[in-house]
């Protein structure tokens, strides 16, 4: 007789039987060790609460100031952190349009959807008279362009126009621009960045950095 | 010696074991396809490790490391025949399901060696997935963004599949890591631990051998040498092959990510069918009063039916032989999918080229190479088919007005819009005197021109006020010096700023 022949007992079962499962056991309590740090590493850090605010120039302000029927590119220095590496900058630049806060709020029923006339984003929109709009097309992110021939702004990637304040016109985006937060601070207006999902009708926050 | 480690291994008699397998009907060419692959799995896992000694994963690093071994012959190399190593792997994989689904292979008892090797298929078109975003230039930062995008489309778990493979809302550092992992030690992993599946089912079956009636009239040959012999033979073929393609054709570098400009990627071949898919059906299709989003259906819900149709083709071909004649409709059907599938690449290749040819010029590869890390180049700045031209500031600075505000209408390349806006390449206005051009940048220019004989009607709008008088000097001589064969001389600020009509 050897080891591997029938027990000969209820006992020498038993005692087989608690041995495999022993092992299984064993097994299963390393992979659930090992699965909670590796599932819990997965899931990626939340993003900051907010992005750097970075203060526009006193000539594209003054730019801003005397527009009429065309927007004006504001150009600012953006701070931001990728992942582990150190805080980098870089040259961005946001649209921005000088707007009757009336006319804009009647133009533009995808950004005050809620009740009493409030915006669906936490930050009023028209600040000193102004609308600043992301860059990005709301599509799929490329960056668009204004064309005065057209009186549009216009993306390159797949043909979305949008009005000067923003509204949809053509193409397949799914909402008007994205507006960005502006404030005044001790003489100097400010704007932040918001990144927020492109290619849905609703403006779902992505990230506060590029 | 041998009997010594015999002894001792008993690895003479296992290595004996597993190449003195009988071959039904002997050995043939038919069966090399996965032999072949198998082959260049290993290729690709050799060229793989040592590409991690030079490769180092972070945004700050991988493009500048990848650029590094595009400089080195020796790395360039290994790094052209993993490129190529990977096209050929899909290639090999999908003329191996072919074979195994024409000869009807996939039959009692050899379900599961099909899943299995499905599954393979899976695992290595999420290689070639994950290992296209490492060099973190342009086409791979905007393949990968595309990819993703397509994840975040998923129903229910695809936004948070979308940020977990991101390793945050929007492509980074992170995405690099997870990829890296994935590429390097996840997705290999994986393949490793089922190709040994795929190989024990086989020998736990042995091989299917041909289509016929009565087996037992199947004189068996031997595996080895005759089939071993086939299999290293056309394993040779494919390296030859694959040595070729990386000499003659290695993989193109483009300039560093830079998500804040406009780029076309060209997927890999192995996916240009899906993405002919995306492109033909129009994106909202009208049934009646219902407005239907196809964006879903033909990034996400079409591919896994077909995926599941495929894996579950043992069980959908009821046939109780493996004959042709009764498995007449499944192999049709094979036949016309295939047909679909190349024809869909074929438009996905053509729809890809038509987006390229309208999207601002990336610079050419010995502008990106030559660079340095601190002033790499990204696409649509500086101006490509100018020659030495192209490094100068002034047409950098000119080129990168160009494509802000006047590509819109005269086309990234110059190239106009029928009846509407001229083009400026081979524009002999252009390229003519210029004090006009000047002035029509200034004043811009309204009601019907000709140029070479077609007539144009837009509208060009005065850019005094919009741009600045260096602006416009750095444009005209971009546009008198770059574009198609312009060689036009070049304008500086003073003549824009001493204009007089």
């Amino acid at each position: 007789m050897t080891a591997q022949d029938a027990p000969e007992n209820a006992l020498e079962v038993s005692r087989r039987t608690f041995m495999a499962n022993a092992t299984i056991a064993i097994g299963g309590i390393v992979g659930v060790v090992l699965a909670v740090p590796i599932v819990g590493s997965l899931i990626p850090p939340k993003n900051a609460a907010a992005g750097s605010w970075a203060p526009l120039t006193a000539q594209e302000l003054d730019m801003l100031q005397k527009a009429t029927d065309k927007p004006v590119k504001l150009t600012f220095t953006l701070k931001f952190t990728d992942g582990y590496l150190p805080e980098q900058s870089a040259a961005e630049y946001v649209w921005g349009i000088k707007v009757d806060p009336a006319k804009f709020q009647a133009a533009r029923p995808d950004i005050f959807t809620q009740a009493g006339g409030k915006p669906n984003v936490d930050y009023p929109v028209v600040n000193m008279g102004f609308v600043v709009f992301s860059p990005i097309c709301p599509h799929l992110g490329c960056y668009y362009n204004w064309s005065d021939a057209q009186n549009r702004f216009m993306c390159p990637c797949h043909g979305s126009q949008y009005t000067l304040d923003g509204t949809h016109v053509a193409g397949p985006a799914p909402r008007g621009l994205d507006p960005l937060p502006l404030r005044e601070q001790s003489g100097q207006a400010e704007v932040t960045w918001i990144v927020y999902q492109s290619n849905t009708p609703q403006r779902i926050v992505v990230s506060y950095q590029a | 010696m041998l009997n010594w480690i015999e002894q001792r291994t008993g690895f003479v008699s296992m290595a004996k074991d597993f190449l003195t397998e009988d071959v039904p009907g002997g050995a043939s060419y038919w069966y090399v396809f996965g032999s072949a692959t198998l082959f260049a799995m290993i290729v690709q896992i050799v060229t793989g490790i040592f590409l991690t000694f030079f490769y180092a994963p972070s945004a700050a690093t991988a493009w500048e490391s990848t650029r590094a071994m595009y400089l080195n012959p020796y790395t360039h190399f290994l790094l052209a025949v993993h490129y190529w190593g990977a096209s050929a792997m899909i290639a090999l994989v999908f003329l191996h399901l072919l074979q195994v689904l024409i000869f009807g292979a996939y039959k009692s008892p050899r379900e599961l060696q099909w899943v299995v090797g499905v599954l393979l298929l899976l695992v290595t078109l999420v290689l070639g997935l994950t290992g296209y975003l490492l060099p973190w230039d342009m086409d791979a930062y905007f393949a990968s963004q595309v990819s993703l995008n397509i994840v975040g489309l998923a129903p229910i778990a695809g936004p948070v599949m979308q940020h977990i493979a991101q390793g945050g809302g929007a492509m980074g550092t992170a995405t690099i890591n997870r990829f890296f992992g994935l590429h390097v030690w996840l997705m290999p992993a994986v393949l490793v631990l089922l190709v040994g599946a795929h190989l024990a089912i086989f020998r736990h079956n042995g091989s299917a051998g041909p289509v016929v009636e009565d087996r037992r009239t199947l004189r068996p040959g031997p595996f080895w040498p005759d089939q071993f012999f086939m299999d290293g033979a056309f394993s040779l073929i494919v390296f030859v092959i694959i040595c070729f393609l990386a000499f003659a054709l290695p993989p193109y570098l483009d300039a560093k990510a830079d998500p804040t400009k406009f780029f076309v990627p060209y997927p890999a071949w192995y996916f240009l069918s899906l993405f002919g898919l995306l492109a033909l059906v129009p994106p909202i299709v009208h049934l009646g009063p219902l407005e239907i989003g196809t964006e879903l259906i033909a990034t996400i819900i079409v591919p896994t039916l077909f995926l599941l149709a495929v894996l579950f083709i043992p069980w959908l071909d009821r046939s109780r032989t493996r004959s042709f004649a009764s498995r007449s409709r499944l192999l049709w059907i094979a036949t016309i999918v295939v047909c679909v599938i190349v024809g869909l690449t074929v438009y996905g290749q053509a729809t890809t080229m038509i987006k390229q040819a309208a999207a601002p010029a990336s610079p050419p590869e010995s502008v990106v190479l030559a660079a340095t890390t601190e002033n790499a180049p990204s696409a649509g700045s500086p101006g490509s088919g100018a020659g030495s031209q192209s490094s100068s500031p002034t047409n950098a600075s000119g080129a990168k007005v160009f494509s802000a505000n006047c590509a819109t209408c005269h086309g990234a390349q110059g190239q106009g819009l029928p009846g509407t806006f001229p083009p400026l390449a081979n524009n002999p206005v252009v390229t003519g005197d210029p004090n006009k051009v000047i002035g029509i940048l200034i004043n811009g220019l309204h009601g019907a021109i000709s140029v070479n004989g077609q007539s144009y009607n837009g509208q060009m709008p005065a850019w005094k006020g919009t741009l600045s008088t260096k602006d416009i000097g750095d444009v005209i001589t971009y546009i008198r010096g770059s574009l198609g064969n312009n060689h036009a001389s070049a304008v500086t600020q003073a003549q824009v700023s001493g204009y007089k009509p």
